[in-house]
């Protein structure tokens, strides 16, 4: 085309940008940055959500007090070992990222992030209330304990299982393709499906584990109302549900593995489990980064599973943080303390998004 | 050390056979190279000595042992690949020790050994990169250094050189050689380069099809090919062919006027056969004629003068030195007709 002509239609590349940009800016900025700024807004004022619905000017400033309500209480003292079992364990794990800085076997970044993780698992559970004190929600805490305990048992669930499912599936046989597909289409469920379905797997009448348990002379177990079994229900559904995605990641990370390496390996007496140790965990890592951090912003989120399984119960054991500030908006109508704990949630997530992005930066030095 | 056998040795893919029945004997500290077209099975040949690939029939021993049926890291080999396969995830140290930790060697010893080998092939200064901070060649000689580490009865060269640029590839070559010389052990060089072949071999061994077409040291290749296929594949430039054919015990080929007469008993009945002289064999005679002087080469050493046959065919004549020929002339070619040979086209088979 000639320069002439072309420069009456062109856009600088900038116009461009922004022109492209701006469909999205526009829905970004109205559905996601107004409503956040306007929850740490409302997380600052007394705001009940039907008294501010019908009167406008029913809200009043209170600061930083609903983050007080939520997260402080009366007499709060700290002790090293207040909650012993955590609190060595966090203690191990600094001693344990300083050592494997120091002996080259983790990176700084990975270091310090481990050290951090570790300075808050020793910091954090010595908060308690000394004598004639108590939480001012007793509910909080034990709420976000069960929501790490999920994500705890959850991500290394989805995790080993998925990338164990990869390694087996990972091939161009027929039955491998079918197995994948099979595997992959629970993820495509809503969580009402997941629930129901694994509603009826647990149910001690009908259900499929409580007809093995029977077959093999044991009384069923009643997974969804006992306490000790509720959180371990939840986390089987979810492993089950959200396994495909992180197989999916797995799989692409495994065909990144030239063929040659498994030659060379086998050259050198490396096969079969040895091989998976010594040639595809290391070259997975990066794959591993990113699922486990991609499912834990993911499972801080659980609020679905718990709802419609268990309610909650038995006891609050599987009570999450998304489903209490869904109950402290919308049953309670404290729409105030609910923004206060829903922030609390984004600073936690925001912490292992930044951990991501800077995960996949760093290089392999 | 030890020398590889191979015996009636068959490989196939479902129905498609790759590997004919091959009978092969390397002997003892042996640079042995197969060569050939690209899919002619010369990897694949290789592959199935170093148990990469199955085989299906016949018999492979390395020395007094019969290995047909054992993994590949208990046949005593090593193998440098065509794209090194190091371990990106470990350091050049690791890299090379590997295979020694991985049969319980004791961590001193391993050491030892990788820094042995190190230091034949001068990597001391890298032990501790990575793969990825590694330049092509420092690759290739972690590669190698692997490989000798293990300490292996047989060694075994897939295309090695093929991913260096060209003088780097010289400088292996060479490396390669004096390797060879230092250790003494048996090697298995695959290529489809023919100056590789030519230059490292004590013998080569060329493939078609999943068929050896000869055996041989690489001059004597050079001068006594059994076929056509191997007359054109060693050497470079590669060999003229001519068509002709023989009436009565005559031979007469259409783009030379007056028939050689060469120091051969022609077969009597009527044969179609293909003319071969070599490039360095032909010389230039600016006095005949005949002949379209299309192009010259002049590489300062020697020049390769592409010839044009009045019947369309076409040669290369490599003169010594700078030619003063130019473009177009009308030229005649000379040959010593010893120097000739003589291939049946229906079968390839050399006239003898």
């Amino acid at each position: 085309m000639p320069q002439h002509q072309a420069k009456r239609l062109a856009l600088s590349q900038r116009q461009a940008a922004l022109i492209l940009l701006l469909p999205f800016m526009v829905v970004y900025g109205l559905f996601l940055v107004y409503p956040f700024f306007n929850g740490v807004w409302i997380s600052l004022h007394d705001w009940n959500l039907m008294a501010v619905a019908f009167n406008p000017d029913a809200k009043a400033f209170v600061g930083l007090q609903n983050y007080e309500r939520v997260m402080w209480g009366r007499n709060i003292t700290w002790g090293a070992f207040a909650s012993p079992a955590l609190q060595v364990i966090g203690l191990l794990g600094m001693l344990a990222s300083f050592l494997l800085y120091r002996s080259g076997r983790a990176g700084r970044v990975t270091a310090i992030a481990m050290g951090l993780a570790a300075l808050l698992l020793f910091v954090l559970p010595g908060f308690h209330p000394g004598e004639g004190g108590r939480w001012y929600d007793r509910r909080f805490w034990p709420t976000v304990g069960n929501t790490i305990l999920f994500v705890g048992l959850a991500v290394p669930g989805v995790t080993i299982t998925a990338m164990l499912l990869a390694a087996a599936l990972n091939g161009e046989t027929r039955a491998k393709a079918v197995l994948r597909t099979l595997f992959f289409l629970s993820q495509v469920l809503s969580v009402t499906v997941v629930t129901l379905i694994w509603q009826i797997m647990f149910s001690p009448r009908q259900g499929l584990l409580a007809n093995v348990t029977e077959l093999l002379g044991g009384s069923p177990i009643v997974w969804l109302t006992a306490e000790g079994f509720a959180m371990a229900a939840i986390v089987i559904a979810t492993i089950w549900w959200s396994l495909g995605i992180a197989m999916i990641l797995f799989l692409a990370g495994l065909q990144d593995i030239s063929q040659d390496l498994y030659e060379a390996g086998a050259l050198d007496n490396a096969t079969g489990a040895k091989a998976f140790w010594y040639i595809t965990l290391p070259n997975l890592k990066r794959t591993i980064t990113v699922v486990v951090v991609l499912q834990i912003i993911l499972h801080f989120q659980v609020f679905g599973q718990s709802h419609l399984m268990t309610n909650g119960g038995p006891n609050d054991t599987t009570q999450v943080l998304v489903r209490y500030i869904y109950q402290t908006a919308f049953r309670d109508s404290e729409l105030g303390r609910a923004s206060a704990m829903a922030v609390f949630l984004f600073v936690i997530m925001g912490a292992f998004s930044i951990l991501q992005f800077v995960l996949g930066r760093e290089k392999d030095e | 050390m030890s020398g590889v056998t191979l015996s009636n040795v068959t490989k196939k893919y479902g129905q498609v056979q790759v590997i004919h029945g091959l009978d092969l004997q390397i002997e003892d500290g042996e640079f042995c190279v197969f060569v050939g077209p690209s899919g002619c099975g010369k990897s694949t040949l290789m592959r199935m000595v170093a148990g990469l690939e199955e085989t299906t029939a016949g018999q492979i021993t390395i020395g007094a042992r019969d290995v047909t049926r054992l993994d590949p890291s208990q046949r005593g080999v090593a193998m440098v690949f065509q794209t090194y396969a190091l371990y990106p995830h470990m350091n050049v140290a690791e890299n090379m020790g590997f295979g020694l930790r991985m049969n319980g060697v004791p961590k001193d010893e391993i050491t030892a050994k990788v820094a042995e080998a190190a230091r034949i092939l001068k990597l001391e200064p890298l032990l501790d990169r990575k793969p990825k901070a590694l330049s092509g060649g420092q690759r290739q000689r972690v590669a190698i250094g692997r490989t000798i580490v293990r300490g292996p009865e047989v060694f075994l060269f897939d295309e090695p050189l093929s991913n260096l640029d060209a003088e780097l590839r010289v400088d292996m070559r060479v490396e390669i050689a004096t390797l060879h010389k230092q250790l003494g052990a048996t090697m298995i060089y695959v290529t489809h380069d023919q100056v590789e072949a030519m230059t490292l071999a004590d013998k080569i061994v060329v493939l078609r099809d999943g068929r050896i077409e000869q055996v041989g040291a690489p001059l004597d290749l050079y001068r006594d090919p059994d076929n056509r296929f191997v007359a054109g594949f060693i050497g470079s430039p590669a060999m003229n062919f001519l068509a002709g054919h023989i009436t009565d015990g005559q031979l007469s080929i259409p783009a030379l006027p007056d028939a050689p007469t060469l120091p051969l008993r022609l077969p009597t009945d009527r044969t179609k056969i293909d003319f071969g002289i070599r490039p360095e064999h032909l010389r230039i005679d600016p006095a005949g004629a005949g002949f379209r002087l299309h192009l010259v080469e002049k590489l300062g050493g020697t020049s390769y003068a592409h010839l044009h046959a009045p019947t369309g065919e076409r040669l290369i004549v490599a003169e010594d030195g700078e030619s003063d020929l130019s473009d177009d002339m009308d030229v005649g070619i000379t040959f010593d007709p010893k120097r000739a040979f003589l291939f049946d086209t229906k079968s390839g088979m050399r006239l003898r």
